[in-house]
C-alpha cells in the first residue's frame, strides 16, 4: 500500500516540477492546503456517517454490534486528529480519558468515544449510555461544522505530520488510548495514514532539496506499516495486547524517529 | 487529547489492566527519554527568552503571563502527579499545545504568538485556567499593517477549497439534468436547470478566466449575430430556452452532453488554478462591476427569469472571497472592513427588497428602477472592495 503510495507520489513530481516554478515559492502551499481540507472534509463526513451507525447500535442495546463498530468509527476521526483537536471544547467532550478528569470514569464530565468503549468492555453493557450516544453525536456533527468553517491554519496542517506520530508514540504504542477495548493498533493505522498523507501532499514542494530527508522519513514509514500489516485481521486489527515485545520496540524507534524528523517539516517549508 | 498510561486514581485495575498498564508505563518512559533526549538535543532556540511555567496539582505558576508578540520559548514543568497537557487557546481554539508531559519532567514549547487575550489551560480540565497576554511588538505592528506573503496560505487555500466543492456540486447538478433530459422529464428537468445555475454562478468570479470554456458553457443569445438560431447558441442558456420558452425536449440531450463535458473541463482548470493573494479582491471587485454595467440591467435568464436567485448566487460567491480575507483586513485597515460590510449588507437588502413572500419574482417582471438600484448597489459593493487590495499593501494586478 505504501509502495503504490510512493509511486503514485513520483509521479506527481514528475509532473509538479515543471509547472511549479512560480516566483513565489510560499504560496506553492496552497495547493496541497486545498488538497488536505477536501482529505478532512472527506474524513469528517464519513466521521459523522459512521458514528450515527455507532450510536445507533449503542441506543438500540446492541453491545456485539456496538464494540465492532467502535474502532472503525474513530479511524476516521484519528487519521485527521490535528485538526480535529483543534476546538478545545469539542476535543474534551469527544476523545478525552479518563484521567483529564477529577474523578476520572466516574466524572459527569467524562463523555465521548472514551466513556462509551468503558461501558461497552469493562461493563459489557449499553446501559446508561444512551445519554452519551447522543452527545457524541451531537459533539461530532457539530465538530464538522466548525472544520467546515475552519481556514486551516497552514502551520497546523505541516505540523500535523509529527503531532500525528507523537500521537502515535505517547497514547498508540503505550496502549493506552484504548485502554478498555485494546483497539489502539485500529487508531495507531489511522494516525499512521493521516501523517503520510501530509507527507505525500508536501512532497512535491520539497522532493529536490530534501530527497535524503525523504528516503529516511520513507524508510521508517514503511518499517512502521508493514510491522502494522503482521497485525491485520479482517478490515482491521488485533488486539493491542498480541503486539510482541520486539515489534512493540522496532515501531517504538521507527515512530519517534518520525516524529523527530517530521517536526522539520515546518521549518523545511518556510512556516516557522 | 492525549495522555500516557496511568491507572484512574482511587480504583483497583483489572489484572490484564494492570499488566498491560506496567508494560506500556514501561515502554511510555522510553518513549518518553526518547523525547527529552530529542527536546535536549535538538538545536536551542536563539530568539525569545524563555518563560518558565510550572503546573500543580490545582493551578499553573505564574498563572498570569505577559509575553510580546513573536517567538517565545515555554518551558513546562509537570509538578502535578497526572500526565499533562499545556494548551494556550483562544476562545475554544487550541493556538499552541504540548502534550502527555510525564509528571515530573518538563517539556518545551515554541509559539508565535499574535497580540492578544489568551488563556493557559493547568491540568485537569476542571482546573481554573490561567491568562496570556501577548502586546504589540514592532515587528508585530508592521505585520499587522502589511501581512507577509504567508498570511495568504490559508485564505487562498480556503478559497480555492471552495472553488473545488462548488464546481464538485455544478458538476452533480448539470449531471443531474442531464438525466432529467434523457428521462424526457421536462418538471424534473425545469428544477435541475434553476439549481445547476446556482454553483455555476458562486463560481461568477473565476469563470470569467475561461473564456473559451465560459462560451461554451454560458453564451446568452442577445450577443449571438443570429440569436436563439445561431449555431453558436449552446449551454446552459440553450437549454433553458427549451425548458421555459418552447417548453420541450427536443434537441436537448446532446447540448446537455456537451454542457455536461463544459463543466468537467472547467473543474479540471479550477483544480490547477493558481491564485495571487491580490486575485481575490481584483476578482471581486471586477466580477461587482461587470454585472452592476451590463446583466443586471439586461437579465440573462430571459426565458427561466431566474436572475435574482443567481444574482444571490453570485454575490455569495464574492462574498466567500472577501470573507476569507477580513481577518487580515482587521488587523490593516479596520475602517475598510467596515465600508465593505456596509456595501455587502446594501447588496443583499437590494436583492431581498425584492422578494415577494418567500420568493424572489421573474426578473421580467422586476422593472428598470428597481434594477437601477440593483446596479447601483453592486457597483457600490466593487467600489467598496476596490479599495482592499491597496489596504492590505498588495498591488491591484
Amino acid at each position: 500500500m505504501i509502495r503504490k503510495h510512493v509511486l503514485a507520489a513520483l509521479a506527481l513530481i514528475a509532473v509538479s516540477t515543471g509547472s511549479s516554478t512560480a516566483q513565489n515559492t510560499t504560496l506553492d502551499l496552497v495547493e496541497p492546503i486545498t488538497e488536505y481540507k477536501i482529505y478532512v472534509t472527506e474524513k469528517l463526513d464519513r466521521l459523522v456517517a459512521d458514528t450515527k451507525t455507532f450510536t445507533d447500535a449503542v441506543k438500540a442495546g446492541d453491545v456485539t454490534k456496538a464494540k465492532a463498530l467502535f474502532a472503525p468509527t474513530r479511524m476516521s476521526y484519528e487519521a485527521v486528529e490535528p485538526i480535529a483537536e483543534l476546538f478545545s471544547d469539542l476535543d474534551a467532550s469527544i476523545d478525552s480519558r479518563a484521567d483529564d478528569h477529577e474523578k476520572a470514569e466516574a466524572d459527569p464530565d467524562f463523555t465521548g468515544f472514551h466513556r462509551i468503549e468503558h461501558g461497552l468492555w469493562v461493563k459489557n453493557s449499553t446501559a446508561d449510555l444512551a445519554p452519551f450516544a447522543d452527545k457524541l453525536m451531537s459533539d461530532v456533527t457539530e465538530l464538522r461544522k466548525r472544520i467546515t468553517a475552519l481556514t486551516l491554519p497552514p502551520d497546523k496542517v505541516v505540523g500535523g505530520a509529527a503531532v500525528l506520530m507523537e500521537e502515535v508514540a505517547a497514547t498508540k504504542i503505550s496502549g493506552e488510548e484504548d485502554r478498555y477495548s485494546h483497539t489502539d493498533l485500529w487508531d495507531f493505522r489511522a494516525n499512521f495514514d493521516g501523517s503520510y498523507k501530509i507527507v505525500e501532499l508536501v512532497r512535491p514542494l520539497i522532493a529536490k532539496k530534501e530527497a535524503a530527508f525523504l528516503a529516511k522519513v520513507d524508510a521508517n514509514f514503511s518499517k512502521v506499516s508493514n510491522t502494522l500489516d503482521k497485525y491485520k485481521q479482517g478490515a482491521g486489527y488485533v488486539s493491542y495486547e498480541k503486539l510482541t515485545e520486539d515489534d512493540r520496540k522496532v515501531l517504538a524507534v521507527a515512530v519517534n524517529t518520525l516524529a523527530e524528523d517530521l517536526s522539520t517539516l515546518r521549518a523545511k517549508l518556510g512556516l516557522d | 487529547m492525549t495522555n500516557p498510561t496511568g491507572t484512574p486514581p482511587g480504583r483497583a485495575p483489572s489484572r490484564t489492566m494492570r499488566l498491560a498498564v506496567a508494560g506500556s508505563a514501561a515502554l511510555a518512559a522510553v518513549a518518553g527519554a526518547l523525547f527529552y533526549y530529542a527536546s535536549q538535543t535538538a538545536p536551542k532556540s536563539v530568539h525569545g527568552t524563555v518563560h518558565k511555567v510550572t503546573v500543580r496539582d490545582r493551578a499553573c505558576e505564574p498563572n498570569e503571563i505577559t509575553v510580546p508578540a513573536g517567538r517565545t520559548v515555554f518551558e513546562i514543568h509537570n509538578a502535578s502527579n497526572r500526565p499533562l497537557e499545556w494548551e494556550i487557546l483562544d476562545g475554544v481554539m487550541v493556538v499552541e499545545e504540548r502534550e502527555n508531559i510525564t509528571p515530573g519532567l518538563r517539556s518545551t514549547l515554541s509559539a508565535r504568538l499574535k497580540p492578544g487575550h489568551y488563556e493557559i489551560t493547568c491540568g485537569l480540565l476542571s482546573n481554573p485556567r490561567g491568562t496570556l497576554t501577548v502586546t504589540a511588538s514592532a515587528e508585530s505592528e508592521a505585520e499587522r499593517r502589511k501581512p507577509p506573503v504567508k498570511a495568504f496560505i490559508g485564505p487562498l487555500s480556503e478559497y480555492r477549497f471552495h472553488l473545488v466543492m462548488q464546481s464538485s456540486t455544478l458538476t452533480k447538478s448539470v449531471a443531474r439534468l442531464a438525466e432529467a433530459i434523457r428521462a424526457g422529464d421536462l418538471d424534473a428537468a425545469r428544477r435541475a436547470y434553476v439549481a445547476a445555475r446556482l454553483p455555476y454562478r458562486r463560481l461568477d468570479m473565476v469563470t470569467s478566466r475561461f473564456s473559451d470554456l465560459e462560451n461554451a458553457i454560458d453564451p446568452v443569445a442577445d450577443y449571438l449575430a443570429e440569436r436563439e438560431n445561431d449555431p453558436a447558441f449552446t449551454g446552459f442558456h440553450r437549454i433553458e430556452y427549451g425548458l421555459f420558452a418552447k417548453t420541450t425536449l427536443d434537441g436537448l440531450a446532446p447540448v446537455a452532453e456537451k454542457l455536461l463535458a463544459g463543466v468537467e473541463a472547467l473543474n479540471t482548470r479550477i483544480r490547477a488554478l493558481r491564485l495571487a493573494p491580490e486575485d481575490l479582491g481584483a476578482s471581486v471587485e471586477r466580477q461587482a462591476r461587470f454585472l452592476a454595467d451590463g446583466p443586471i440591467r439586461k437579465g440573462e435568464n430571459h426565458y427561466a427569469g431566474s436572475d435574482v436567485a443567481e444574482l444571490a448566487a453570485s454575490l455569495d460567491g464574492m462574498e466567500k472571497a472577501v470573507e476569507l480575507l477580513m481577518p487580515l483586513l482587521e488587523g490593516a485597515a479596520p475602517d475598510v472592513v467596515k465600508t465593505i460590510g456596509r456595501a455587502r449588507a446594501d447588496a443583499h437588502a437590494a436583492i431581498d427588497g425584492l422578494k415577494q413572500g418567500q420568493d424572489y419574482p421573474r426578473y421580467d417582471r422586476v422593472d428598470d428602477a428597481a434594477r437601477r438600484k440593483l446596479a447601483t448597489a453592486f457597483a457600490a459593493f466593487a467600489d467598496a472592495v476596490g479599495k482592499l487590495n491597496a489596504s492590505l499593501g498588495l498591488e491591484q494586478p
